[in-house]
């Protein structure tokens, strides 16, 4: 509940509003991304001290601290369609040394989470999910490696799911459950053709 | 030596897909250090926390949870040797062990496949059991030894997932949760007789993570290629890590860079549990070496 300062009402109703939300946001993508990500966007002071340790900064225009920002005003559309979203290396030196506790890497996560489900996705990610849903591995084996394996004196796949098929079937039920590979299937056929 | 300790190794996908000699390695040099790793049948991918995580944190805890239930059913403890797969592995075990909303959640899913994730196991990165006294400790380490790596000049790439929040993370060996400036990998190195070398920015990330190096190489290359002038500043003649991919992205990664922007460097790179091979006497061919994109040979001559 805001104090009551005896301002005029036009400024009382601004400070009510501690989020200083305007026409073009919506404020609960900030509850959004907060309960999704675990943690406290709205007690960032803008500081920068995340933009300053972030190795990707120095190299493009992503700006951690920015997002920290986006998710705060509830700028939804302005922060899930930047492609500067996706240059994240998630190395978590900025929630390692944030002032205020807040993980602004799961921030970024959150964002990317939403982000997917308006099919706003690097299609390097999909081929990931596709690897894993038919052979268990988001790095399969190959027959290189096969050959090594085999003059090291070790089986020719290792004994995960390449070794244990029967456990493919599971892990394509999980993935099925969230329709993860109907999604990734659909998203990058759309793409790719 | 009777094996004092006993984990479920769990792999992941680059060390036995890319570079077998790791796996290799991990298995002999613990059985030497009282560590038996047995097989954890069945595994997946943890799955990659950049890509799943960035898609839908549900999928990556509910993959995650599978793996782990995997070795409930052993009740047997997880021993593994990716910073990647510790990502996923142990936080997610930590997740869940601590937040009802999501262990119900995940366990809604499991049902469908008949498991059930009890949060009955701990996690842990063989790099942290190497280090912790009351496991292995640095002199059983050195003691290990039975070819020093004397005269190599040898620097570290702690990578970020084992450390990484640190306000999250609990180690044995307190000496691990200084993300800063920390040494603990250097007494490793030292252990094995080589000189651990110290360089500008050591604790900067690989740049492979966060589904980064699938989407815009050339940017995650120049992260890379930042910590390999660094390192040529101070002149080692290998780097070692404790995560495979961060050895993918800087091994693989020394060609695209020559092809992307023109410099070589001829740094070999090699996995922890490599060095700790060579030094207890295991060959280059036990290790595949020959698989390294970059050719371990100068390397080699100096210790071999």
């Amino acid at each position: 509940m805001a104090r009551i300062k005896g301002y005029p009402e036009a400024l009382e109703t601004k400070l009510r509003d501690r989020y200083m939300y305007g026409e073009d946001a919506h404020p609960e993508f900030t509850d959004t991304v907060e309960k999704i990500s675990m943690t406290i966007p709205h007690m960032c002071y803008q500081c920068g001290t995340c933009t300053a340790s972030c190795p990707s900064a120095p190299r493009s225009s992503y700006r951690i601290r920015k997002f920290v920002r986006r998710a705060l005003l509830g700028l939804e559309t302005e922060a899930l369609t930047d492609p500067d979203l996706w240059l994240c290396t998630t190395c978590y030196s900025c929630t390692d040394r944030c002032p205020r506790d807040i993980a602004p890497t799961d921030v970024i996560m959150a964002m990317r989470n939403l982000a997917f489900k308006r099919d706003i996705i690097p299609v390097n990610f999909l081929k990931t999910v596709q690897a894993i849903y038919t052979t268990g591995h988001g790095v399969p084996n190959n027959d290189v490696n096969r050959a090594a394996r085999v003059k090291l004196g070790m089986d020719a796949d290792p004994p995960t799911t390449h070794t244990y098929k029967e456990f493919i079937p599971g892990i394509q039920k999980i993935l099925d459950y969230y329709k993860l590979k109907a999604n990734a299937d659909r998203i990058v056929k759309e793409r790719e053709g | 030596m009777e094996a004092k300790h006993k984990y479920a190794f769990y792999l992941g996908c680059i060390a036995p897909n890319r570079y077998p000699g790791s796996e290799a390695a991990a298995i002999k040099t613990s059985r030497k250090l009282g560590i038996e790793l047995v097989p954890l049948k069945g595994a997946s991918c943890c799955p990659a926390p950049g890509a799943f995580g960035s898609i839908d944190l549900n999928v990556w805890y509910a993959m995650a949870a599978r793996n782990l239930v995997l070795a409930e059913q052993m009740k047997i403890d997880i021993a593994l040797l990716c910073n990647g797969c510790y990502k996923s592995i142990w936080e997610v075990n930590h997740k869940l062990k601590h937040n009802d909303e999501l262990r119900d959640g995940v366990n809604e899913v499991l049902k469908t496949i008949d498991m059930e994730y009890k949060g009955s196991i701990n996690v842990f990165h063989l790099a942290e059991l190497l280090y912790d006294k009351n496991i292995v400790g640095v002199d059983k380490v050195r003691d290990s030894v039975t070819n020093p790596l004397t005269g190599a000049r040898i620097a570290v790439h702690y990578g970020c997932h084992l450390i990484k929040p640190r306000k999250d993370r609990e180690f044995g060996a307190t000496e691990i949760l200084d993300t800063e400036a920390p040494t603990w990998m250097e007494e490793l190195v030292g252990a094995l007789g080589a000189t651990p070398v110290e360089y500008r920015q050591k604790m900067q990330c690989c740049g492979a993570g966060g589904g980064v190096r699938g989407y815009d190489i050339v940017h995650a290359l120049d992260i890379a290629n930042e910590k390999l002038i660094n390192l040529q500043e101070v002149g080692v003649d290998a780097l070692t890590d404790i995560c495979p991919f961060c050895q993918l992205q800087f091994d693989r990664g020394q060609i695209e860079i020559e092809e992307k922007f023109g410099v070589k460097y001829n740094l070999p790179v090699l996995h922890y549990c490599e060095l700790l091979g060579l030094a207890q006497g295991m060959s280059p061919q036990d290790l595949a070496l020959d698989l390294h994109a970059i050719s371990c040979e100068p390397f080699l001559q100096k210790v071999l």
